[in-house]
Formats: C-alpha cells, sequence, structure tokens
C-alpha cells in the first residue's frame, strides 16, 4: 500500500526585497507519512512545517523534490479530493452560519446533492457543532472556529486530513475535544497529519512524529520509540518509607542497579485543568 | 466540465451575498439612485436639449460613475478579502481549480453589478416614462413631436454597460493576481478605467501620419491592451432614438467587450495560477 503522503526531496526557497535573496524554508526534506495514523509534524515557529503543508496541498509550489498523496501527484485537483485541511486560525466568511458554510465546502469538495445533507450533519455531530450550526460564524468562540473549521475538513470523508495548529488558541478542554476528534478520525481509518508546537498534545495524540528545525528533518520515528530512554525505568511505590527505601535502594545495588532520583509522581497542569473544569462547554 | 462550472457557481454565490452585504454596495446604489432622482431637480439646466435627454444624460452619468467605482472597489475588495483573511487557503486546499476560484469571483462580481444596473435602470427608466406622459400632453398642446423614451433601449443600455462593467472587473482581476495590494489593485484598477475611457485617443492619434516610429508602435500597442470603454456610451441614442443606432454598431461593441472580457480573463488566470497562497 501506498504511503499517504510521499515526500521526497523537498526544497522551498523564498526569494526576498528588491534583490530576490534567497531564503530556504525547507531543506531536501524526505518524509514518509503512513497510513491510518494520526502524524505530528513539529518544530519551532519558522521552521519550516506550515510551508511544507502548503506544498503539499499545491498552495505553494516546490523549488525542487517530489510529492504524492494517496499515491497521486500533490497539487491536482484529483488528490485534494481525498484530503481535508484546517489551516492555521482558520477564518471563515462571517455571514455564513456554521451549517452554511460546511455545506458550501462540501459542495466545492464534489459531495452529490443527494448526500449533501447527511454528509453536513455527520461533520456537524462529529466536531460537536449541530447545537450552535444554525448560528452566524461570526458569533463563534475561536474554540468553536477550530471545531467548524474541522468540519468543513472531514465533510466530504477524505482518507487524509491535515491539520495546521488545530489547537492554537484554543483552551484544554477545546483541546481536548479536537483531541477527542482527532481519534475518531483514526479509529474510521483515517490518516491525520497535524502540525503543532504544542508538544504535550501532540505526545497524546499522534503515533508518529517528524521534528524539524531550520527547515530539514532531524527526527522522525513512532512516538514511543523516540520519546523512551531504554535506559532509565520507572516504578511508581505506595507508602515508600524511609527504611523501606533504604531496603530497596541495597537489593538494588546487589544486582548492580542504582536509584538516581526519588520524587513524587506529578499530574500536568493540563490535566488538573481538565479534570476541575470538567462541566465548563466551550461557549 | 459540468463540475467544474457548478464549483464556480458556488464560489460566485458566496461572493455576490459577501458583496450585497456590505455598507459600500448599499452606499453607492443609494448615492447612484440619487443621482437618478435629483435629475428631476436639475432639469430645468439643460443646456437648450430635450428634457429627457438631459433626465437620461444625468441618471446614465450616475450608472457608470458609480458603476465604474463599485467594479473596481468592490472587485479588489472581494480578491483581497480572500486572500488577506486567508480564505483562499481554505477554499484553494479543496478539489478548486484556481480557474474556478477566479471565475466565482469574477460571476459573483458581476452579479452585484446587474442587481446595482438593474435597479438604476427600473429607476431611471421609471423616471424618464413619468416625465414623458407629462412632456407628451404638453408637446400635443403645442404641435410639437417630443423624442420618445425606449423601454427596449434602456434594457439594451442597462446590457451594454453590464458588459463594460465586465470588462473592468476583468481587469480589476488580473491586476488583483499580479497585486500584493488591495490600495495598488484599486490604484491601478481606476488608471485603467480611465485610460480606458481615453482610449479613443489614442486610436485617433493613431490615424494621424506620423514619423516617430517607437510612438506610432506604443499607440498600437496601448490602443489595442486596453478595450475602448467610450465605444459603451451610446445610452441616450439608444434610449431616445434607438433607430439611429445601427445594428452592426452594437454587435461590434458587445464582441469587442466579450473579446477583451474573455482575454482578461485567461490571463488573470494564468498569472494566479503562479501565485503564492
Amino acid at each position: 500500500m501506498t504511503s499517504a503522503i510521499s515526500v521526497r526531496n523537498l526544497t522551498k526557497d523564498f526569494r526576498i526585497g528588491i534583490r530576490g535573496l534567497k531564503l530556504r524554508a525547507v531543506d531536501d526534506l524526505t518524509l514518509e507519512i503512513p497510513r491510518g495514523q494520526v502524524y505530528g509534524l513539529l518544530g519551532p515557529n519558522g521552521c519550516g512545517k506550515s510551508t511544507t503543508l502548503k506544498i503539499i496541498l499545491g498552495l505553494v509550489p516546490a523549488t525542487a523534490g517530489e510529492i504524492t498523496i494517496l499515491g497521486q501527484p500533490s497539487a491536482t485537483a484529483s488528490a485534494r479530493e481525498r484530503t481535508g485541511f484546517l489551516p492555521e486560525a482558520p477564518y471563515f466568511h462571517k455571514f455564513l452560519s456554521g451549517r452554511e458554510l460546511v455545506r458550501y465546502c462540501a459542495q466545492l469538495s464534489g459531495v452529490t446533492a443527494e448526500r449533501v445533507d447527511q454528509s453536513v450533519e455527520e461533520a456537524l455531530a462529529l466536531a460537536a457543532m449541530t447545537e450552535a450550526a444554525s448560528r452566524p460564524i461570526g458569533t463563534y468562540s475561536k474554540g468553536m472556529l477550530q471545531r467548524i473549521g474541522f468540519a468543513q475538513a472531514i465533510v466530504h470523508d477524505p482518507e487524509l486530513v491535515i491539520l495546521d495548529e488545530p489547537t492554537a488558541g484554543v483552551d484544554p478542554v477545546g483541546s481536548a475535544a479536537i483531541g477527542r476528534m482527532i481519534h475518531a478520525m483514526r479509529d474510521k481509518g483515517k490518516t491525520v497529519v497535524l502540525c503543532s508546537h504544542l508538544l504535550g498534545q501532540v505526545e497524546q495524540v499522534c503515533d508518529r512524529v517528524a521534528i524539524m528545525d531550520r527547515g530539514k528533518l532531524v527526527l522522525e520515528g513512532k512516538v514511543d520509540d523516540v520519546l523512551a530512554r531504554r535506559d532509565r525505568h520507572v516504578m511508581t511505590i505506595e507508602a515508600l518509607t524511609p527504611a523501606a527505601q533504604d531496603a530497596a535502594e541495597t537489593a538494588l545495588a546487589a544486582h548492580g542497579a542504582k536509584v538516581t532520583s526519588v520524587t513524587h509522581p506529578r499530574r500536568s497542569l493540563e490535566d488538573l485543568f481538565r479534570e476541575l473544569v470538567t462541566g465548563s462547554r466551550d461557549a | 466540465m459540468k463540475a467544474s462550472l457548478q464549483r464556480a457557481y458556488w464560489i460566485s454565490r458566496v461572493t455576490f451575498l459577501e458583496a450585497v452585504r456590505q455598507r459600500f454596495f448599499a452606499f453607492l446604489v443609494v448615492l447612484g439612485a440619487a443621482m437618478v432622482l435629483s435629475s428631476l431637480s436639475f432639469r430645468f439646466l439643460d443646456f437648450g436639449h430635450g428634457e429627457l435627454k438631459f433626465i437620461a444624460d444625468f441618471g446614465f452619468g450616475g450608472m457608470f460613475l458609480f458603476g465604474s467605482v463599485l467594479g473596481v472597489v468592490m472587485t479588489a475588495q472581494l480578491f483581497f478579502s480572500e486572500m488577506d483573511n486567508r480564505t483562499a487557503l481554505t477554499l484553494l486546499a479543496k478539489p478548486l481549480s484556481r480557474t474556478e476560484f477566479l471565475l466565482g469571483k469574477f460571476f459573483g462580481a458581476w452579479a452585484v453589478l446587474a442587481v446595482f444596473l438593474g435597479v438604476l435602470s427600473l429607476l431611471l427608466g421609471g423616471v424618464m416614462w413619468w416625465r414623458e406622459q407629462t412632456i407628451l400632453v404638453q408637446a400635443e398642446q403645442r404641435g410639437l413631436l417630443p423624442g420618445v423614451f425606449s423601454a427596449s433601449g434602456m434594457f439594451a443600455y442597462a446590457l451594454l454597460q453590464w458588459l463594460r462593467l465586465g470588462v473592468v472587473i476583468a481587469i480589476v482581476l488580473t491586476i488583483s493576481s499580479i497585486a500584493r495590494t488591495f490600495l495598488f489593485a484599486v490604484i491601478v484598477g481606476a488608471l485603467a478605467v480611465v485610460a480606458g475611457q481615453l482610449q479613443w485617443i489614442a486610436q485617433d492619434v493613431l490615424l494621424k501620419p506620423a514619423d516617430n516610429l517607437a510612438y506610432k508602435s506604443f499607440l498600437w500597442v496601448s490602443s489595442r491592451l486596453l478595450p475602448n470603454l467610450q465605444q459603451f456610451n451610446i445610452g441616450d441614442a439608444l434610449v431616445l432614438e434607438p433607430a439611429s443606432v445601427p445594428t452592426d454598431a452594437v454587435q461590434w461593441v458587445v464582441v469587442s467587450g466579450i473579446f477583451y472580457m474573455v482575454a482578461y480573463l485567461v490571463l488573470a488566470s494564468a498569472i494566479f495560477r503562479r501565485r503564492e497562497i
């Protein structure tokens, strides 16, 4: 089976200023994104990840390199038929209602007239936007904008969904909702590529990650593989007394192991926040 | 082909809805209507021409002026709002070609101008018909034969103006495809409209003998690059003396207008396809 996205030796130079000075945004990038996984493209601001996504979608031409989407050359309308895209900080026509926007995008994406109503309602339901779908987009909060953006990206049931900073500016409750939508897409066998610098969230939702810096790929692999430190172990112990700790350290030393630190486990601030505001709704 | 036209239609529909919601559109419709109605107050300034001709010229002036402003500013605004707000990113990531996007913008803006011209034409036609009834009674009493208002001529004039504004929209879209800012597109677009209105001067000069080949070449190129927008201004003849307008002259204006409109749209599409979004 072909990859969801195959990028080979991609380079992108921007010409800046009157003298046309060359700025290399992406430098000889090669990437294979497998199907059916959630793939995170990470990196600091300006590292070339958004440019890479735009080139993949044909919004910006590549200086060099070859890209295919689901086995078809990218930048063709047929490749985009099976792709959904949520841009960073999406902005939509404020006078349209959420439902009208999703319907508009369904029509542009080639959803047939017979299927369009059902597709729109399914996408709105998955994005948890059914209740607010009749309101003008101008009245939406940031989190709702992201969710309606997600709905328009998936309304034509694409095989590949590309999300550029899907949780930027969204509170943790909204982020968690978007995380659930991403998992729902993966459960349906879709490939999700997301671009973010919110590492905590990426760690929670992604199966594989690629890290870019200054236009180059610096690391790629399964999340578990790239994060695990095989030479270290963590044990969680209840009711540890100083005497028990001494005894455990002695026993471990007898086998050549050494306790390097003993700390209390911490939950993340995000987990604590979500726990405390569980009942809140993003409205 | 059908799917392609459908996508262009969806874009044009939203473009139209966006434009007619703007205060700018409503403002220019009100200004145009006010100009048509104010012709009734100023008709004593008819400079010796017939009253109906004065009203017609005044109304056509309003349609031409505000229609041109709407055609230039609104088209550039509709194009750059998609770029600056990055809604174009969302749309062009869909199976939508850039030509379809541009055609959608064109037809959306053109539909808005159809509404604008339709409203003003109906108003002007109504005013002229009303005045004609009064003038006819007075003329019959004096035994004179006044100019007769032609409703079909008014309709033909509105269609010609719509075509002229279609050419203007196509020119502004071409400029917008190159331009990086809204302001640049509006200024250059307005200059292009003015140059198009004055293009007949270049054609006149071209007909006269001249030794300077470079000058002649410049005039030849410039008189063909820009359409002669002045040729669409045959409104008073169409409305008041329709029999005096040769059919082949109107046909030539229509063919020339369609040619420039299509040519500029093809050029705009070719430029826009290379643009980085």
